[in-house]
């Protein structure tokens, strides 16, 4: 950050709008350092409650650390290449995929070798049309909304105002759909078929596969950006 | 040479960008745009997009959470 500020730091403004707005910041270490303690007090509670419940609260806050100092953005990833051209979240998501399917395969695989029951296998979903539906009233709301699931209870724990309305009809959304789910389910999930990939091409083929299917969506999410920003 | 401040505190991504790429096209080459922004993810695509699109970027941090991209028309 500093860099960068270093590096470009030669745009002329006029004088009077670089003083406007500028006012003394105040450290936050010492709020960031209560909030810690507060986090670790609160995380070593719901631990002496349940194992589990601890477990959620610190995998939570991690997860949403992460997203918010990455700024790492699922509907940015799907939303830019048409938008900017830019590549990079698009990118960064096939990667997050492409090691989760590697470690999600060898969980799989190790319990499925030592003979015990494969842990997960009860969400996988039959592919239907309900997919596609799904995938494009979420895609159309995400990026109006300005933020998938994640995104946006990242960006109401930042504090920015317009996603705690999209929280509130997120929440209105899922309630409907779970009303809902009983009549898809019926007519339209169970008419499509649960597929596990090592069932059809082995674990090794599975995985391999799904790399490269990954792999060519990298190379492809990479040539478009550069064939967009016309990069020679 | 123009200087325009295009205000968009509040507005959730991609309206800061897609407003700041419209203001863009408006302005002839040496004007400058500054966009204020108090959007975390706005402050990632906006310089990311200026830059690719052959414009001199400088953000600056004018208090916490709230950002002012300076994009320098170059084209």
């Amino acid at each position: 950050m500093s860099e960068e500020v270093k590096s470009e730091n030669k745009i002329k403004r006029s004088a009077s709008s670089r003083t406007r707005t500028r006012k003394p910041k105040r450290s936050q270490i010492p709020i960031g350092i209560a909030v810690l303690l507060i986090v670790i007090a609160i995380g070593v509670l719901l631990t002496i409650k349940s194992v589990n419940l601890g477990i959620f609260w610190f995998i939570g806050i991690i997860f949403g650390f992460i997203l918010q100092r990455s700024r790492f953005c699922f509907t940015a990833a799907l939303r830019d290449p048409s938008l900017t051209g830019g590549t990079s979240l698009t990118k960064a998501v096939l990667l997050a995929f492409a090691i989760t399917s590697i470690g999600f395969t060898a969980i799989k695989y190790g319990a499925f070798i030592k003979g015990l029951p494969i842990p997960g296998q009860g969400f996988i979903a039959p592919v239907s049309f309900g997919t596609v539906i799904g995938a494009f009233m979420f895609g159309i709301g995400m990026v109006i909304a300005g933020g998938c699931a994640s995104g946006t209870l990242m960006r109401v724990g930042e504090g920015f105002t317009m996603l705690m309305i999209t929280l509130l009809f997120f929440i209105v959304g899922s309630l409907l759909g779970a009303y809902n789910y009983g009549w898809w389910k019926l007519n339209v999930i169970l008419k499509g078929e649960p597929i596990f990939l090592p069932d059809i091409f082995g674990w090794a083929g599975a995985i391999i596969l799904q790399l490269l299917f990954i792999g060519v969506l990298y190379l492809a999410a990479d040539k478009w950006e550069k064939r967009k920003n016309n990069i020679k | 040479m123009k200087e325009v401040v295009l205000e968009c505190y509040g507005e959730a991504c991609p309206i800061p960008l897609v407003k700041a790429q419209k203001k863009i096209e408006e302005l002839d080459a040496g004007d400058i745009l500054i966009v204020q922004i108090d959007h975390s993810c706005a402050m990632k695509n906006l310089p990311e997009w200026a830059r690719k699109d052959g414009h001199n970027v400088e953000v600056d941090e004018i208090d916490d959470g709230e950002w002012e991209v300076i994009i320098e028309k170059v084209v």
